[in-house]
């Protein structure tokens, strides 16, 4: 039995919008994330895992419970961060965190454990909170109950830099104590810090599944060489490898090297006269920045087309 | 069935309110009932307007609040984050929107009757104000409490209808919207159906559109049953508009 599991689930709210056939697995210890322009869906399959949508066809399942049948047994074990941070009204944040100690019937110790960790004081009466504070109850929120499982929505969204550190530190913690984790985020750095695998979600459609460690270790490098002179410049393509881009007035190569063309390359490039030689780190930000610009056009402006070099 | 968590938060959410307007009734009611000058005045002005006017803000204002209002913000998504079922939110709620109207009553009730007791008015004063003659006798404790029953189960109706509005729709602009419409034109027919009753004779029809016409203290006061059968719709209301909220709540989809 799977921890997570979508199985084609298809809702289709009209103009486009909605999720098409989505289909994906979290195994059990694994931190999966989520990545997509806004819009695309991850918050619409989220609220399928959450069970407050009704499916249009297909299923998802937690624990191999139905989410949208089962939700309240579903929700045991499961603690979600809500990518919107408005709380209950009429409550302080140490009143939201009784209602939902209280719903929850979960233990006071953790609730101070994490209110320490995050440096929180709930205390304060909810409209003078900030969105980072309001963040931080949600978070207090969603692992007061120890939960197995943990649907995160743009979960740092709103913190402070140092908070976010925290934050990762303390899911990393959470996956090493063997919780499963679905991560939805825009944010490279977090997604990178803890994800195992990676799902791309676009215009409603999930359009590619990556391991991270094949992103982090990409087989391929890119170096940026810009030659002292001209007569370099103009020798060098004759080496064979693959130039991606040539920037003549500069005298600027950019090039792909395969991990096992590394030592062709280091001896080839010594009988040649260089000023720079630069490797670009490949960075998951690259490898899904193109994800990113949309191919969609609104009436007659078409967004991300704009050339990046 | 009930959360007592849940409960708990939508007593902090709307306590004030109610506190604020039942203080209100109460003493509009006590200042009716006391003062020479309006006694004649306590059936036509009080029981006749009041006694519908300040259940039904309160109503409009709460029951925008238990459901509409926290999905169109999405802290609803907090209270359904936890194993709780959709149903069991729902019952809270109505627990809340019940009890409240319930003991708003029974708040009026009995320091009507504490007042009542102390010096008993008499019906034919109480009756000259309202447009009905021919009443002798006191006010007894027992049509006290029927007057209030009956004003209470048109509340609870009004209460019920506001509770499907909010449970059936997303946006409380929507909930809002449908709720104040039927409990304003409801409130202001009743007042406009009142001076139907003091002789504007074309003003009378206006009690058609009110639900406030199956509260009826003039049956109560003349000894008849109308009162009786007006309550017994009125309940029936309040119960299939608590019903359907509550199950849609239960099936509808939730943006949250």
């Amino acid at each position: 039995m799977e921890e997570i599991e979508v199985k084609s689930l298809t809702k289709d709210y009209g103009h486009g919008r909605g999720i098409y056939d989505v289909s994906f697995t979290v195994h059990k210890g694994e931190v999966f994330g989520f990545l997509g322009p806004n819009g695309a869906g991850k918050s619409t399959t989220m609220r399928h895992l959450m069970g407050f949508s009704k499916p249009q066809s297909g299923e998802a399942f937690i624990h191999g419970l139905s989410c949208w049948k089962d939700h309240a047994r579903v929700m045991r074990e499961v603690g979600y961060i809500p990518g919107e941070v408005a709380l209950p009204e009429g409550l302080n944040g140490a009143g939201f965190l009784q209602m939902m100690q209280g719903l929850r019937k979960s233990p006071s110790s953790r609730i101070t454990e994490l209110l320490d960790l995050f440096e929180m004081d709930p205390s304060g009466s909810m409209k003078r909170m900030s969105i980072g504070e309001k963040r931080k109850l949600a978070i207090v929120a969603a692992f007061m109950g120890d939960p197995d499982t943990l649907l995160l929505d743009e979960p740092t969204s709103g913190l402070d830099p140092v908070m976010q550190e925290v934050f990762i530190d303390f899911v990393k913690g959470e996956k090493e104590k063997g919780k499963t984790v679905l991560l939805s985020s825009h944010i490279f750095s977090e997604v990178e810090a803890l994800c195992d695998r990676i799902a791309i979600i676009k215009e409603g459609k999930i359009i590619s599944t990556v391991n991270a460690d094949d992103v982090k270790h990409f087989k391929r490098k890119t170096f940026d060489i810009t030659f002292a002179d001209e007569d370099s410049y103009r020798r060098f393509p004759a080496e064979g490898f693959e130039i991606r881009q040539a920037f003549p007035e500069e005298r600027k190569v950019s090039v792909a090297v395969d991990d096992s063309q590394s030592d062709a390359f280091i001896k080839r490039i010594v009988n040649y006269t260089v000023k720079s030689f630069v490797e670009n780190p490949q960075t998951l930000e690259d490898y899904f920045m193109h994800f990113y610009k949309s191919d969609r056009s609104f009436g007659d402006i078409a967004h991300g087309k704009r050339k990046r070099h | 069935m009930f959360s007592f968590p849940l409960f708990k938060q939508t007593v902090k959410a709307n306590g004030l309110i109610w506190v604020v307007l039942t203080a209100v009734t109460a003493i509009l009611l006590v200042q009716f009932a006391v003062l020479e000058m309006t006694q004649n005045l306590l059936f036509l002005i009080f029981y006749g307007v009041m006694a519908m006017l300040l259940p039904a803000v309160f109503i409009l204002i709460s029951s925008n609040k238990l459901f509409a209002s926290q999905v169109d913000r999405g802290s609803m998504a907090y209270v359904l984050s936890t194993p709780i079922r959709r149903s069991k939110v729902a019952l809270t709620q109505m627990a809340f929107s019940v009890l409240t109207i319930a003991l708003m009553f029974v708040i009026t009730t009995i320091a009507h009757i504490a007042v009542n007791a102390n010096d008993p008015l008499s019906l034919e004063l109480a009756g000259s104000g309202a447009g009905i003659t021919g009443l002798t006798g006191d006010l007894t404790t027992e049509m006290i409490v029927k007057v209030n029953l009956s004003a209470m189960v048109v509340c609870l109706a009004m209460s019920g209808v506001c509770y499907m509005f909010s449970a059936i729709f997303n946006q409380s602009k929507y909930s809002l919207g449908f709720s104040g419409t039927f409990v304003g034109v409801s409130v202001l027919a009743n007042m406009l159906a009142m001076f139907g009753s003091l002789g504007v004779e074309a003003l009378e029809n206006f009690k058609y559109v009110s639900i406030c016409t199956l509260y009826d203290y003039q049956s109560i006061l003349t000894g008849g049953d109308d009162w009786i059968i007006k309550g017994a719709v009125a309940l029936a209301i309040a119960v299939v508009t608590y019903v359907v909220g509550s199950v849609w709540f239960c099936k509808k989809d939730l943006p949250l």
